[in-house]
């Protein structure tokens, strides 16, 4: 195929960009199998009057969603 | 005053407040398809926040969830990473969406694939695969609808009667007020079914148990298998997952009614910030629900269709006014979806089939007109989809969910620039073959082995649009080098 070259946009070209993907990726896979069936799959000990794997992901979940604060807060 | 009165009564005092909306809107209005289809491209934070949040959230959110917990336990909460997914999606993907629609004018999906792939084929394929399946979400918030109002009146207004109502309210704001009186119900909308679940989830928790951790407590005492994966009923393995994961976030942000959204926001900015926060409501939403769904397994275990936990809780343990005005809210959270869809589907058929294939030559205030009859017509199709029986439905609505996913490489191919390019036949045979391979997977033989049967679809799809790319024509250069050069300067600054 007869195409103009681009550089790719699956991987970020800033350190800002690297530092973001790399982070929520690292988050999420904790929040996906194996992890959750493996390692989170269970409920104690109890964290702070909830069961483990519940309490385990809504922290995945906050600081997930605090990344994409922080990328946005940083322009990237 | 009897308990049905009072929560009948705030359902409609709620719709009242919908109708004056819609007529406010009206009189903002311009005779001009951006305006109608697309708030003239001028949506701001709290309006596109609230507008996107309660589309996405439907009244499934509202009972299926509870009744989702209920049935399968913690499991569930697996919500959590595709409410997180979607705001990812949104500041990647959709600010480079925002982008390009702003510098060439797109409305739907099928403007930007079929401009970028040069193919009218690509169109119809998308238009199709926007309608199709997202025309029966129409028939699923109705039925939803009719069924809230059915349970609010004790049974003295018909769920038939029911959405019939609801459904004239929807299309009656939309007509009326274009995007504008959709996004201006989604506000109120948004925020009532939102403090509606919470307080209702949190008085049923003090009522019945003492607290939200004493709930939890007597979850673990009485019903441990409620608080491991994969629950009761061993429903989410591994595979139903990451499927789910998959399927309901980008499955959703493909449909027609999210991708519009993103074409409203007054500038890039603004859409990052919404994909930064939009997961603090969206996963937020799923911790009453959990309360209410794993509260209900203790006090009212047995339930035929667990999805009637929520209302069936508030009847029985709950004040008349209070049930009223969380009812309210889960009409809120239907008819949010309902209208957005009903508006989705509006602006697909009017621009894509109607200006781009039938009449393309005619003036804007045509096209306005028309796209109000369309929405007459779309209420007319809902309401007969929501009240008879077909048996083509029930597979079509089992592959719904799923059927927006397959527009993902294509989608992937227009905003993120690599060294191939898929072509105008790779993506319509690569949205052929997945549709066929979902249809497999879902109904025939489904998840076969254990993974859920969108994953494989969404495999088939990008292995045959790959493929068939590499040995068909691709977009002409000077075609990838305005769109991709486009996304350059959007995401870095400058062209390179």
């Amino acid at each position: 195929m007869d195409e103009p070259r681009r550089r790719t946009h699956f991987l970020p070209r800033t350190r800002d960009g690297r530092i973001a993907v790399v982070a929520f990726v690292t988050l999420f896979s904790l929040a996906m199998p194996p992890v959750t069936h493996a390692l989170f799959n269970r409920a104690e000990p109890w964290i702070l009057g909830l069961p483990f794997i519940f309490a385990v992901l809504l922290a995945v979940y906050v600081v997930s969603i605090g990344v994409l604060i922080w990328a946005f807060r940083r322009g990237v | 005053m009897e308990p049905w009165v009072v929560a009948t009564g705030l359902i409609f005092l709620y719709l009242l407040v919908t109708i004056v909306l819609g007529v406010v809107a009206n009189r903002r209005l311009t005779v001009d398809m951006e305006d109608f289809m697309l708030y003239g491209r001028k949506a701001g934070f709290v309006v596109l926040y609230l507008t996107v949040v309660a589309s996405f959230h439907s009244a499934f959110a509202f009972l299926g969830s509870s009744g989702f917990f209920y049935a399968h336990g913690v499991g569930f909460w697996a919500a959590g990473t595709w409410t997180v997914l979607v705001g990812a999606i949104t500041y990647v993907l959709g600010t480079r969406i925002w982008a390009l629609g702003k510098a060439f004018g797109y409305i739907t999906p099928a403007d930007m694939l079929a401009d970028f792939y040069e193919s009218e084929a690509v169109r119809v394929a998308v238009a199709v695969v926007s309608v199709v399946f997202t025309i029966l979400y129409i028939q699923v918030q109705a039925q939803g609808l009719g069924y809230i109002i059915n349970v609010a009146s004790d049974g003295r207004i018909s769920v038939e009667i029911g959405t019939l109502i609801l459904l004239v309210v929807a299309a009656a704001y939309l007509i009326a007020g274009g995007l504008r009186a959709v996004y201006w119900t989604d506000v109120l909308q948004g925020i009532w079914m939102y403090v509606a679940v919470w307080v209702g989830a949190l008085v049923l928790s003090y009522e019945l148990f003492g607290g939200p951790l004493e709930l939890w407590r007597q979850v673990s005492a009485e019903r441990p298998d409620l608080l491991t994966l994969p629950g009761p009923n061993g429903f989410f393995t591994p595979g139903m997952w990451i499927g789910m994961t998959v399927t309901l976030s980008f499955g959703i942000v493909f449909q027609p009614h999210i991708m519009i959204r993103y074409n409203t926001a007054i500038d890039a900015r603004t859409l990052k910030l919404l994909g930064a926060t939009t997961p603090i409501y969206l996963m937020s939403l799923y911790i009453p629900t959990a309360l209410v769904g794993l509260g209900g397994a203790i006090v009212m275990p047995g339930l035929d269709v667990p999805d009637r936990i929520f209302p069936e809780l508030l009847f029985s343990y709950v004040s008349p006014w209070l049930t009223g005005a969380i009812l309210a809210g889960a009409t809120a959270a239907a008819m949010s979806t309902l209208d957005s869809i009903l508006h989705a589907n509006m602006t697909v058929l009017t621009r894509d089939v109607y200006q781009r294939y039938l009449a393309p030559d005619r003036s804007q205030r045509h096209y306005v007109a028309v796209g109000r009859l369309i929405v007459g017509g779309l209420l007319v199709v809902g309401y007969l989809l929501s009240v008879r029986s077909y048996d083509f439905l029930v597979v079509l609505v089992t592959l719904s969910g799923a059927g927006a996913l397959q527009l993902m490489p294509a989608i992937l191919g227009v905003c993120f620039p690599g060294r191939r390019t898929l072509t105008g036949g790779g993506v319509v045979a690569g949205i052929g073959a997945g549709l066929a391979a979902l249809y497999v997977t879902l109904v025939l033989v489904p998840h076969p082995l254990g993974m859920h049967g969108a994953i494989w679809s969404l495999l088939v799809n990008a292995a045959v649009a790959f493929n068939v790319s590499a040995f068909t024509v691709p977009p002409s250069p000077e075609t990838i080098e305005r769109v991709h050069g486009e996304v350059e300067r959007f995401v870095y600054g400058r062209e390179e």
